[in-house]
């Protein structure tokens, strides 16, 4: 139990992994590799750095993107974060989807998409609130669905932090990371 | 002068003069570092000071008396996509497309040097067409892709100032054809050159923030009166507010 425990102080998903490039499926635990353990990443599933996918991504689980993806990318339920190394050639449906990285395509976050200060989308946004940081870099339409305001007084980062469900709260943790 | 100085009523209480008070004394001009460390302040370099100071502006009020009533419009903002922009334009109904057309002339500027740069190592220099022309028709190939009569409103900023002058006339072409009849472009020119780069954003219906920021690339030319009457000559309109801060405003509308 007391495992278990160590496992999520060091930032590593709770759910089982999915795609994962270097997290192992039956975790070790007890092994003293946690230095190299991607603590950016708190997402169940996880496409790193280095790793390049070709074609289309479709789940319902939360992604973490760290690499290079290109073609489509369909999470459901999920929420997707391309972090600040990773670079998606694709159109993006998911529930939330968070930026730190480069996109090109179009974004469909249904419930809300962040771009944080590093991110830099070329395509346009579809959503329900948007949050975007001093920095980010738009090139696109934005499209607020509902009507509803943009998170006007959100700080991007505060918001990523206190805001955000399931696995994407894990997003503090990462930026700390970085 | 001294007089005024005394009192401490500088001239030009804009943005550019906010930069030569210490900070203790920025009255109206509100000097902050960059508040939460933006993500990309890693490794060696710092995140770089940010200072910001509100200006009043005639030329925004004004902008925005034109589209009122619109209804659903849609509005090109060319400058950063700020938050506080996007979202004054989305909660008055704009369907809002960004393209930060400085940054995209920065990058499209190295990646020309690149070029010229491998070029000249293959001693092949004649592949790459840098007359002024041939270099605005490959920037703007690669910028403002939008149908004809796409928008009701351009938010232009300052831009033409950094630009190449032929880039700037093929670009104020462009962002005419982009524009439909009785739409609205909202432009700011400086009256000398600026010492500093500066970006905007919109805080309200009468002020815009003024934040100095790192130069992505210099400024280029100063306009004068004629000279923009000459690139804007097929808008029916135009109307200009000039500030105590050596920027003037300006409206046209085709």
């Amino acid at each position: 139990m007391w495992k278990k425990e160590d496992v999520k102080s060091q930032g590593l998903p709770e759910n089982g992994p999915g795609i994962s490039a270097n997290s192992p499926a039956t975790g070790n635990v007890a092994r003293p590799a946690s230095a190299s353990v991607p603590v950016s990443s708190g997402a169940s599933a996880c496409i790193s750095q280095g790793i390049r996918i070709k074609g289309e991504v479709t789940g319902s689980e939360d992604l973490f993107v760290d690499g290079h993806v290109e073609g489509k990318v369909n999470l459901s339920n999920g929420s997707l974060t391309v972090g600040p190394n990773g670079e998606v050639k694709a159109d993006i449906f998911a529930r939330e989807v968070i930026v730190r990285g480069r996109v090109d395509g179009k974004i469909v976050g249904r419930e809300k998409i962040q771009l944080w200060s590093t991110g830099n989308v070329a395509g346009d946004l579809q959503t329900e609130r948007l949050t975007i940081e001093d920095g980010a870099v738009l090139r696109g339409r934005v499209e607020i669905e509902t009507g509803k305001p943009l998170d006007k007084h959100a700080e991007a980062r505060g918001a990523a932090a206190g805001t955000s469900k399931g696995g994407a709260v894990s997003v503090s943790s990462g930026s700390a990371a970085v | 002068m001294s007089f005024l100085n005394k009192l401490g009523i500088g001239v030009g209480a804009g943005a550019g003069g906010s930069r030569e008070l210490p900070r203790t004394m920025g009255s109206s001009a509100r000097t902050r570092t960059n508040g939460p460390a933006p993500v990309a302040a890693v490794g060696a370099t710092r995140a770089p000071e940010v200072r910001e100071s509100n200006r009043v502006s005639n030329g925004l009020k004004e902008f925005l008396w034109n589209l009122d009533g619109l209804g659903r419009g849609t509005l090109l903002d060319l400058g950063p996509a700020w938050q506080t922009t996007l979202s004054f334009f989305i909660e008055r109904g704009f369907r809002v497309s960004s393209e930060d057309l400085l940054r995209a002339w920065k990058d499209f500027l190295t990646e020309e040097e690149g070029k010229l740069r491998e070029a000249a190592g293959r001693a092949a220099q004649h592949t790459l067409d840098v007359t002024p022309s041939a270099r605005a028709s490959r920037f703007l190939e690669a910028n403002l892709q939008y149908p004809n009569s796409s928008f009701d409103a351009i938010l232009l900023w300052d831009v033409l100032d950094y630009l190449e002058p032929l880039v700037a006339k093929q670009m104020v072409a462009n962002l005419t054809e982009l524009l439909r009849p009785g739409g609205v472009v909202f432009a700011m020119f400086h009256s000398k050159k600026p010492e500093g780069f500066q970006r905007y954003r919109v805080v309200d219906s009468t002020t815009l923030q003024v934040i100095s920021s790192p130069v992505l690339c210099p400024a280029q030319r100063v306009y004068q009166n004629r000279e923009i009457q000459d690139l804007f000559s097929r808008y029916r309109t135009m109307k200009s507010f000039v500030g105590r801060d050596q920027l003037r405003e300006s409206l046209f509308i085709k």
